[in-house]
C-alpha cells in the first residue's frame, strides 16, 4: 500500500516539476506587460502579508530598544555616576581656580602697591568681623607677634581702610573709616582744604570742618593729609557726594563715599610706624603710580 | 566642655554671623549662651559664663573688655536668678525673657559706651538693640526648645534649685 502511494506521489511530483518548468519557461516567454498581471494579482496578498511583517518589525524594534536602552546600558549608569562625580569635582576645582586667580590678582596689586609706596607695610588677611553690633570693625590674622600695634593705619591699594584699635598676639582689630568713632585727618585733593573724616551712622563717611569759603564740590577726592601719625599724605579716603553747611554755621561738611568697601575687603596692608613720625608733623608722602 | 563651647562660638560670631545679618544686626551668641547657662545652671554659672564670654568676645571687638564682661556677667546672673524663681519654663517664655534681657543689655551697653553723637538713642534702638533682641530671642528660644526636646533639662534645673 505504501509502495503504491509512494509511486503515485512520485509520479505526481515529477508531473508537478515538469509543469512548473513549463510554466516558468512560458512565463519567461510571456511579454513584459502581461507579467504585470501577476504583480497586480499579488498586490492584495502583499498588503495582507505586510501586517505580520510590520508587527514583526515592531517587535524587533522593541527588542532592539530594550536591548540598547536597558540591557546594553547596564554599564552606562555606573559610567554616568562616575561622570557626574567628575563634573562635581571639576566644578569645585574650577571654583577654586577662579578664587585663586582672583586672590592672585588682588595680592599682585597689593605687592605692586607695597613696592611703589615708600612706606614700610605688613600684609595681612581679614579673618573676621567685630563680634558685636556696636562698631564697624574687621579682624586681621596678624597681631603683636608680627609687629602690629594699636593706632597703625590700615590701607589697600585703593585707599584707607581704617586703623588698628586693639591687638592680641595673633590678631588685630581694625576700626573702619566708616565707623562714627573713627577720625582721620583728610584734605580735599583739588582745593587743599583740610578737615576731619568721620564715619556716619549709615555706613558712609563725612569730612567735617571744611572752611566756609571752600570751593570743594561733589566729585572731589578726599585724601589723607598726613597731619597725624597713622597715615602718610595722599592716600585716597573717598569721593565727595554732597556738601552742606554744618549746624553751627562756621564750617561746611561733605558727605563721602569711601573708596574702600571695608565690609568686603579681604587683604590689607598695615602701615608700620613711619620714620620721623611725630604729632603735628607732616608724614612721608605716598608716591602715586606715574601715569604715562 | 566650656572651653570647646567658647572655641566654637567665637568663630561663629565673628566669621559666620556677620554674613547673615538681618536688618543690619546679628544675634549675640555669647549673650544667648550666657543667659541659657544662667537659666539652666544657676546664678553662679551664669555670672562666670558671662564674664568669660564677655572677655573672649571683646578680644575680637572694639568694645571695652570690662564693659563686655560686666554686661554679660550681669545678664548671666539675672538669667540665673530668673531661672531659679520661674516655676515652669517653655521655649516661648525663654524667648521672651531672652528678648527682655537682650534689650536691657543693649541699653546698658549704649549707656556705658561713649558712642559718637550720630549714634543717638533712636539709632541705638533702631539699629542695634531691638533687632538684636529679636534675633537673640529667636535663637535662645530655638536653642532651649532643642535642648528641652532632646535632653531632660528640667531635671538639671531641679538639681540646682534644690541646692
Amino acid at each position: 500500500m505504501r509502495m503504491v502511494n509512494f509511486r503515485a506521489s512520485y509520479n505526481t511530483g515529477r508531473l508537478v516539476i515538469v509543469l512548473a518548468v513549463v510554466l516558468l519557461v512560458g512565463f519567461l516567454l510571456v511579454p513584459t506587460h502581461l507579467q504585470q498581471i501577476f504583480q497586480q494579482v499579488g498586490s492584495p496578498v502583499g498588503w495582507v502579508m505586510s501586517w505580520p511583517l510590520r508587527a514583526m518589525d515592531g517587535v524587533k524594534d522593541g527588542l532592539i530598544n530594550v536591548w540598547n536602552g536597558y540591557v546594553a546600558l547596564r554599564g552606562v549608569e555606573a559610567e554616568n555616576r562616575e561622570l557626574r562625580k567628575e563634573i562635581e569635582y571639576l566644578k569645585g576645582q574650577n571654583n577654586q581656580l577662579r578664587e585663586a586667580a582672583a586672590a592672585t590678582a588682588r595680592l599682585a596689586a597689593l605687592l605692586e602697591f607695597k613696592q611703589q609706596a615708600n612706606i614700610p607695610t605688613i600684609a595681612a588677611q581679614v579673618i573676621g568681623r567685630d563680634t558685636g553690633n556696636w562698631y564697624r570693625a574687621i579682624i586681621l590674622n596678624k597681631g603683636e607677634a608680627d609687629g602690629l600695634r594699636p593706632d597703625m593705619g590700615v590701607i589697600t591699594p585703593a585707599g584707607v581702610v581704617g586703623r588698628i584699635v586693639k591687638t592680641t598676639a595673633a590678631t588685630a582689630v581694625v576700626l573702619l573709616v566708616t565707623d562714627p568713632n573713627n577720625a582721620i585727618a583728610g584734605v580735599v585733593q583739588r582745593t587743599r582744604d583740610e578737615g576731619i573724616v568721620e564715619g556716619t551712622a549709615s555706613g558712609l563717611a563725612r569730612l567735617k570742618y571744611i572752611p566756609m569759603l571752600s570751593d570743594a564740590r561733589p566729585g572731589d577726592q578726599v585724601v589723607t593729609s598726613g597731619l597725624v601719625g597713622e597715615f602718610p599724605k595722599g592716600l585716597a579716603i573717598g569721593t565727595i557726594t554732597k556738601i552742606h553747611k554744618e549746624d553751627g554755621g562756621l564750617f561746611l561738611s561733605a558727605e563721602l563715599t569711601p573708596v574702600v568697601d571695608g565690609e568686603h575687603v579681604e587683604e590689607v596692608l598695615v602701615i608700620q610706624s613711619l620714620p620721623g613720625s611725630g604729632e603735628g608733623k607732616r608724614q612721608g608722602t605716598f608716591k602715586e603710580k606715574p601715569t604715562s | 566642655m566650656w572651653s570647646a563651647l567658647i572655641a566654637v562660638l567665637v568663630p561663629l560670631q565673628s566669621v559666620l554671623l556677620p554674613s547673615v545679618k538681618i536688618g543690619g544686626a546679628m544675634a549675640d551668641l555669647g549673650l544667648v549662651v550666657t543667659c541659657l547657662t544662667g537659666v539652666l545652671g544657676g546664678e553662679l554659672h551664669g555670672l562666670l559664663m558671662g564674664l568669660v564670654m564677655g572677655w573672649v568676645m571683646s578680644l575680637f571687638s572694639v568694645i571695652d573688655p570690662v564693659v563686655a564682661m560686666g554686661i554679660k556677667g550681669v545678664a548671666g546672673y539675672v538669667a540665673g536668678f530668673a531661672g531659679r524663681y520661674l516655676v515652669a519654663l517653655s521655649p516661648m517664655i525663654v524667648a521672651i525673657g531672652m528678648g527682655v534681657l537682650s534689650c536691657g543689655a543693649g541699653l546698658a551697653t549704649a549707656l556705658v559706651l561713649s558712642l559718637h553723637d550720630v549714634q543717638d538713642g533712636w539709632w541705638v534702638l533702631r539699629v542695634v538693640v531691638l533687632p538684636q533682641a529679636v534675633l537673640d530671642a529667636l535663637v535662645g528660644g530655638v536653642l532651649y526648645w532643642g535642648l528641652a526636646s532632646r535632653y531632660g533639662i528640667e531635671r538639671w534645673r531641679g538639681e540646682y534649685r534644690i541646692s
